[in-house]
């Protein structure tokens, strides 16, 4: 049994204060471009309160709020149809529904992604924070770590591999 | 370029057409390059949400430059979307961090201790500073494993979990191995630990150690360091210090021993008073007999007793409550729950309990509540937010309608990572013509509300409930999980809605000390 709430906006309020990370974490494997990824955030939580009186508060919230915001990647794919760097429709679908098979999977993954951070060795550290903290420009990293643009580049994909190995390790010792 | 390569550049808003159409033609074809792309991907957007995870060396930095649009400002205009705006508005502070703490050590125990400024609790989690003892005793745990016993009047100042100050007073020092090299100044002298024991007094300018066990190095100005052995006293002025001048250690657990069973003593005389207040509809004292064969019997004190509302444990185990000598039932599996009946029906209510709550881990945290949620039946639980909630349930206003309508009431949120594992008081009251609902936490109001849905006069049902489960709903649903992880130490449920002050004064009555 669940609880009946009336479909007030406060508990619209509470439950996209609850979800708004695997919302955007949905949205940005579908629009890999941070600032676009947060507009369609924004038109997913209007579209939401505009129907929120049809949301049946019996069901999950989250596979709800995921066919908005899918339906708002659409509108934005076909606002900036001639923006050669966004995925094509028939892509989306196919991402769209392998994420929806994978879910767990990445939510698994996302809690031993804390343990990997910690793990990784003292630049490795400085590097998370630089680039996803601090949101240092990639000319300030070159200019204070002394590295070409290229060996920037190199070493982040690397920090990313490091941590998705150490994920993928950690979830095969969980047994 | 390979997949891997491809996907980095995507991420990094790096990548060209060309590669991104490469990109696209992986995806299309092959499921294991969607599948890492997406968990790259996935990790990605959490980092950039969530960047300082567990690193953690930063506090709250403001972010740089963000290139977030407003437009959509203008297509909100109603009233009640200012939350909602505000909600908007809030991508910008990743919400779920992880929780850090300042904390160094612990005060483990305290002993007519007088704190100066912030008051101290057992349990208190201090950080790097300073802190003053008026009088009494206390002992702190260092995170590194060096314990410190303190007789006021002292000033110390704690540096990290490896170091402290002494200003004034008279401190003990045990070091396990662990904490080896744990430093002590004093004025004139630094000690530094080599895994031992040790007294210090420090009075004025003049300081003096002794080590009871274990090697202590002394480094004083000009000197060169001296190393102090098991029986060694080693003082800044002209010896006047005798082994009364250091703090003897033991005295304290023989005092604490003593006052746990005065104060059983008194609650048990408390309580007795308590329990003959004729607005109480039941009162669990969570004091199990010791002639209960089957140990499961929750006993309903509330006089005249009425053993129809006595309740049974399922599954919970008995375990300590706030104090030595006093019992709760801790509840840690799914299926552990204290059953209850209340028959009746009521026009005001008031639950006051105890409780230890080790983790909010589901999203509902029973405290009390009625089996299934039929209408005038009250639910009292802990949000997954740390707020109480207190609600009831009633049938929508209208003819022909059977939609039920749920008066929720959030206090604000009140268990927090400091709360976990100590005993706090949570009371709520709520009365049925008013419609007001408050909430109580350490016998302080933390919920003030009357609901938009209130009617006046509607009846409270119990029926069937449990305390710390959720249940018996309906048949063939399957119900959620909502057990509370932690302990209850007495529950009372009243038919009136107690004042403020009678609130204050059964948290006040019933505190551990």
């Amino acid at each position: 049994m669940i609880e009946e709430t009336p479909s007030s906006p406060e508990n619209l309020v509470l439950l996209l204060s609850q979800h708004q990370e695997s919302i955007f974490r949905y949205i940005y494997c579908l629009v890999p471009v941070e600032a676009d990824a947060r507009d369609i955030q924004q038109e997913t939580s209007l579209a939401l309160y505009r129907k929120w009186e049809q949301f049946d508060t019996s069901r999950p919230f989250l596979p709800w709020a995921f066919r908005f915001a899918y339906l708002q990647v659409q509108k934005h794919r076909e606002k900036s149809a001639r923006t050669p760097l966004l995925f094509s429709t028939d892509v989306l679908d196919l991402l769209a529904s392998e994420r929806e098979h994978v879910a767990d999977h990445l939510d698994r993954r996302l809690r031993w992604l804390d343990v990997c951070l910690q793990k990784l060795p003292t630049p490795e550290k400085e590097l998370v924070i630089s680039r996803y903290a601090r949101r240092e420009s990639a000319e300030t990293l070159m200019d204070r770590l002394h590295l070409s643009r290229r060996t920037l580049f190199r070493r982040l994909e690397l920090l990313r591999q490091r941590l998705h190995d150490c994920v993928t390790r950690q979830l095969e010792s969980e047994g | 370029m390979d997949l891997e390569s491809l996907i980095n550049a995507q991420l990094e808003g790096e990548i060209t057409p060309e590669q991104h159409a490469r990109l696209e033609a992986m995806l299309r074809d092959d499921w294991q390059a969607r599948r890492r792309y997406l968990e790259l991907a996935d990790q990605h957007a959490r980092l950039l949400r969530q960047p300082e995870v567990s690193t953690g060396r930063l506090g709250r930095t403001s972010p740089i430059s963000r290139k977030i649009r407003w437009r959509t400002y203008a297509l909100v205009a109603s009233a009640a979307s200012i939350v909602l705006l505000a909600m908007l508005a809030w991508p910008q502070q990743p919400t779920d961090k992880e929780a850090t703490s300042d904390g160094v050590a612990t005060i483990s125990q305290t002993l007519d201790a007088d704190f100066e400024g912030k008051s101290q609790r057992n349990g208190d989690t201090i950080a790097p500073g300073s802190l003053t003892l008026r009088k009494g005793l206390a002992q702190i745990e260092f995170f590194s494993g060096a314990t410190l016993l303190v007789e006021g009047a002292a000033q110390i100042e704690i540096v990290s979990a490896w170091e402290v100050r002494c200003h004034r007073g008279r401190v003990r020092v045990h070091v396990p191995p662990a904490a080896k090299g744990f430093l002590m100044h004093a004025p004139g002298v630094k000690l530094e630990d080599l895994g031992t024991e040790f007294a210090l007094n420090v009075n004025g300018q003049d300081s003096a150690v002794h080590v009871f066990d274990g090697e202590v190095i002394a480094h004083t100005k000009g000197k060169a360091p001296a190393s102090l052995k098991e029986g060694m006293t080693l003082a800044s002025s002209a010896g006047k210090f005798s082994s009364d001048d250091f703090l003897p250690v033991g005295e304290m657990q023989d005092i604490i021993r003593r006052r746990e069973k005065n104060r059983l003593e008194e609650w048990k005389s408390w309580v007795a008073g308590v329990c003959n207040d004729s607005r109480l509809i039941s009162f669990y004292a969570f004091q199990h007999p010791s002639d209960d064969r089957w140990d499961r019997l929750v006993g309903n004190f509330a006089a005249p007793l009425d053993k129809k509302r006595a309740g049974g444990a399922v599954g919970a185990e008995w375990t300590q409550g706030r104090w030595p000598g006093k019992d709760a039932l801790e509840f840690k599996r799914p299926g552990d729950r204290v059953r209850i009946n209340l028959d009746g029906s009521y026009s005001a209510l008031t639950f006051s309990c105890w409780v230890k709550v080790d983790s909010l881990d589901k999203k509902y945290n029973s405290l009390l509540l009625t089996d299934g949620y039929e209408p005038g039946e009250p639910h009292w639980q802990i949000y997954e937010d740390g707020s109480l909630m207190f609600s009831i349930s009633y049938l929508a206003p209208g003819k022909g309608q059977v939609r039920k309508i749920n008066q929720i009431y959030h206090s604000k949120p009140v268990i927090t990572a400091d709360s976990l594992g100590r005993w706090h008081h949570l009371a709520v009251t709520y009365d049925n013509t008013t419609g007001l609902v408050v909430q109580y936490f350490d016998g302080k109001e933390v919920g003030r509300e009357v609901s938009s849905f209130h009617q006046p006069g509607r009846p409270i049902v119990f029926g069937p409930c449990e305390l710390g489960n959720w249940g018996l709903p309906s048949k063939g649903h399957a119900f959620p999980i909502r057990a509370l992880n932690g302990s209850i130490d007495e529950f009372a449920i009243y038919h009136s809605a107690l004042s403020p002050a009678e609130i204050e004064t059964l948290n006040l009555k019933g505190q551990p000390k």
